[in-house]
């Protein structure tokens, strides 16, 4: 099919943002490296949405398996935007929360998470807001193993709600110019608080405030990649290689850092007044920089690299 | 004794009375409920230019503020119905009777106040025939119209979104009507003369500038593979084999789609220079590669598309545009061409019934024409030749005398066999018939009749209704491409694998296509972003299609 001839096309040309979950595996991995657990074959599928009369996925849209990267041995998991906005449900977070208390055993040089959702799939709610805990308390127990556990993010659905929060507890984060990260989605802040306060439909403005060049600038992600399959690679390769540790130093210093970020930030009423506030010369001009361009730009912030996030 | 000058001095008398709140013919922004009552007479017929695009909004929300005991039952006579102020009019009295072409965004509401009688519907038309009507029997008595800037002469530059108003001007001015403009500054020196000075009777100084809606871009992030795929055989099937090099696009995603696949797919055909030189559309950032990579030779646009400006002004040789260097477009002149000098015209639409008639309008929501049924009809009126024209001439026409055959234009229906939300694109009977009904219109609002449709293509196939030679040809046809909608597993199995035979029902394998190579890879750009690149940077997508 289609998807299989896409995935053997050249990890350089494959636009991440493009491609499917199985896709980005495939190509992210080294060649012909990536076995997968329960593989839509085993059709483990969600056992709530036919009550909704809703279509199911036979993987319930995420991928899990594991792989070599530069020949150390990985576990990943990628959710699939497509299916459902790429929502957590209760298979879909049990394969990934499964993944992660595998990695205690497995003992991989890292867990690779390729979030691609909206946050809870509404249609299993409880299922999905226990699978964000559970992933979260997976993933501070991995740390604690001493296995890093990097997030990447630049797909369709970015990275919202629970998977906003489980971002937050990685080792590592690398983001792509159209990978956003937050909590809320648009949409939601804009019913809730007004047009005025957050126009969705004003998608500059949404990507100014949750988008990678923004999350990599304030820190919140610790890499910016071109919208390439090769390029997530060469990030995730070096993210693993300088995960901070996971101890009560860090963790008080993330404490310190979110603190002052409100301080220092608090008052301004669009990300460019952050970015100027960071130093950035030229604020305006960050949304149409090229990668190059804004990794120079990354490069003369100071605080855009911490090893508390 | 006869009055030869009453309409004349009628028209003096009103200007008169409107000079009152004007310093020479410049009005400020705030006068302008005052200059309407001043001008305006219960009944008129009044244009309130609503374009397709550019919206004359500041004269728009002084009208709705007119008071209804001064200002009533006017007759509003304008192309589209597209803010909410154009519906207001009716709501409160100050309006009474509407002829119009289009309603998009205000289609749900539209049909609402079409039920609850608080319209009287003239007719909903196409543009040229409204035009037309302007220089008939719906001239208006006053005209509301909107342009960039003007000095303080009322010599007026539109910007690139000409669109309606030379012809709404034209209809109004020289037959004793008042032309009232509102313009985003007033300036020494226009930057170019869309229309002269004596034409235009008063300028406002807008507070805000006009608003312009930007309804040509098409997200390619948001492309589907099977609107891919539609597209491969729209190429392969229809513009290759009848070499159509002079043509219209509608606004869908199926044919946004064929323009990205231009400088690809197109390219790996061998269609470069063969096909699609020649147009007459809008300005549609979906066409940047196609321009980039060579292929359009020239472009006519109806109005403009937002962001575009930059990218046109560099482009002379393919637009159209002023001694300035913007973009000159003209809705009237746009549709003639499309009407009459081009060989196909290829759109979408929401229901088509197996006859092949089609429509917009569903019981909800009113959309109207616009421009579609003059580009997506044969005109009876073409007299020049050309090879696209004749060979779909020769596959319509079997009786008679082959000297005094004549061509046919294309008319393609470029549809998926469900819409959004899963609605079934083919049906029995348009929803346009039961609105007829309801509302008591004599014509029910069909925008492209079933005699003027030569193909539909959809996922499933191309159906080649030139082809077919009896009703039940035609019927099973259409059945034959309508997937798994209601009618489309009504269809007759023999039947269907008849008219493949024949060459009737296309489907992707008969054409040499692989259904899974329909690949968003093969778009030449696959994000707004992408078309940014393509375009050197001249092109300046609004905010709200941005994902940067």
């Amino acid at each position: 099919m289609a998807g299989n001839r896409a995935a053997s096309a050249d990890p350089d040309a494959l636009s991440w943002y493009e491609a499917t979950a199985r896709q980005r595996v495939v190509a992210l991995a080294d060649p012909g490296s990536v076995r997968e657990f329960l593989p839509p074959t085993e059709r483990r599928m969600s056992p709530h949405l036919p009550l909704f009369d809703l279509p199911r996925a036979f993987d319930d849209g995420i991928v899990v398996g594991r792989a070599t990267l530069d020949g150390k041995p990985v576990l990943i998991a990628a959710q699939e935007g497509r299916f459902m906005g790429g929502a957590f449900g209760e298979i879909h977070g049990a394969k990934l929360v499964g993944l992660l208390r595998a990695a205690i055993e497995l003992k991989p040089a890292a867990v690779l998470i390729l979030f691609d959702t909206g946050g809870v799939r509404l249609q299993e709610a409880n299922a999905g807001e226990t699978a964000i805990a559970e992933t979260m308390r997976a993933i501070v127990d991995a740390r604690a193993a001493g296995i890093p556990v990097i997030g990447l993010i630049g797909g369709r659905a970015g990275c919202y709600g629970g998977g906003g929060l489980i971002a937050g507890t990685c080792s590592r984060l690398a983001v792509s110019e159209g990978g956003r990260i937050s909590v809320s989605g648009p949409e939601v802040i804009e019913t809730n608080k007004g047009a005025e306060e957050f126009d969705s439909r004003d998608r500059a403005l949404v990507w100014r405030t949750m988008g990678g060049k923004h999350r990599r600038l304030i820190g919140g992600a610790d890499a910016f990649c071109a919208d390439t399959v090769a390029a997530f690679r060469r990030a995730a390769l070096d993210l693993i290689g300088r995960a901070p540790a996971f101890d009560l130093d860090t963790l008080e210093a993330e404490q310190a850092r979110l603190e002052s970020r409100i301080e220092r930030f608090g008052d301004c009423r669009d990300a460019t007044d952050v970015w100027a506030r960071l130093g950035v010369n030229d604020p305006d001009s960050v949304p149409a920089m090229d990668t190059r361009a804004f990794d120079e730009t990354v490069a003369r912030v100071r605080e855009a690299n911490h090893d508390a996030r | 004794m006869t009055e030869w000058r009453g309409e004349r001095n009628d028209r003096d008398a009103r200007v008169q009375a409107g000079r009152v709140h004007a310093d020479g013919k410049v009005v400020p922004a705030g006068s302008v409920v005052d200059l309407l009552e001043a001008i305006l007479r219960p009944g008129d017929r009044v244009c309130l230019e609503g374009d397709n695009q550019k919206q004359a909004d500041c004269l728009a929300r002084g009208l709705a503020a007119c008071d209804p005991a001064k200002i009533h039952d006017l007759h509003m006579v304008q192309s589209g119905i597209v803010l909410p102020e154009h519906l207001d009019v009716f709501e409160t009295g100050i309006a009474k009777r509407l002829d119009y072409s289009y309603s998009g965004p205000q289609g749900a509401r539209i049909a609402r106040m079409l039920y609850g009688g608080q319209i009287q519907l003239g007719a909903v038309h196409t543009y040229l025939e409204l035009f037309a009507r302007y220089f008939v029997d719906l001239t208006p008595n006053v005209a509301l119209i909107a342009g960039v800037s003007a000095d303080r002469d009322g010599n007026l530059y539109t910007g690139p979104n000409t669109e309606d108003t030379p012809t709404v001007v034209e209809a109004t001015a020289f037959k004793n009507g008042v032309v009232i403009a509102q313009v985003n500054q007033i300036v020494e020196k226009v930057p170019r003369v869309d229309i002269p000075g004596d034409r235009i009777d008063f300028v406002v100084e807008a507070d805000t500038p006009f608003y312009v809606e930007p309804l040509f871009t098409r997200d390619p992030a948001a492309m589907t593979e099977t609107q891919i795929l539609i597209a491969m055989m729209a190429i392969k099937g229809i513009y290759a084999e009848y070499g159509i090099r002079r043509l219209n696009h509608g606004i869908g995603f199926g044919t946004a789609a064929i323009e990205l696949l231009l400088p690809t797919y197109g390219e790996k055909l061998g269609l470069k220079g063969k096909i699609a030189t020649h147009w007459a559309l809008n300005p549609h950032p979906t066409l940047i590669p196609a321009i980039e990579s060579g292929w359009v030779k020239q472009i006519h646009c109806f109005g403009s598309e937002v962001g575009m400006d930059r990218y046109i002004r560099e482009r002379p040789d393919i637009f159209f545009t002023g001694a300035d260097g913007s973009l000159r477009s003209n809705r009237a002149f746009c549709q003639t061409a499309g009407l009459y000098a081009c060989d196909m015209f290829i759109g979408a639409t929401l229901q088509i019934d197996l006859m092949g008639h089609s429509s917009t309008i569903t019981q909800s929501r009113v959309a109207g024409f616009g421009g579609a049924p003059n580009m997506g009809s044969d005109p009876h009126g073409r007299r020049h030749p050309s090879d696209a024209w004749m060979k779909a001439g020769r596959e319509g026409q079997i009786v008679g005398d082959p000297a005094l055959m004549r061509g046919r234009k294309l008319v393609v229906q470029l549809v998926e066999t469900f819409g959004e939300k899963l609605v079934p694109t083919f049906v029995e009977k348009l929803d346009a018939l039961e609105l007829a009904r309801k509302i008591g219109l004599e014509l029910a609002p069909v925008m492209i009749y079933a005699d003027d449709v030569t193909h539909i293509v959809t996922e499933e196939g191309i159906a080649n209704l030139l082809l077919c030679r009896d009703a039940d040809d035609r019927e099973q046809a259409i059945r034959g491409v309508a997937g798994y909608t209601e009618v489309g597993r009504g269809r007759d199995r023999a039947k269907v694998e008849e008219l493949r035979a024949r060459g009737i029902i296309r489907r992707p394998e008969d054409l040499g296509i692989e259904p899974l190579d329909a690949d968003r890879a093969l778009l030449a750009a696959k994000s707004i972003k992408d078309l940014v690149h393509w375009s050197g940077g001249l092109y300046e997508p609004p905010a709200k299609f941005r994902n940067w």
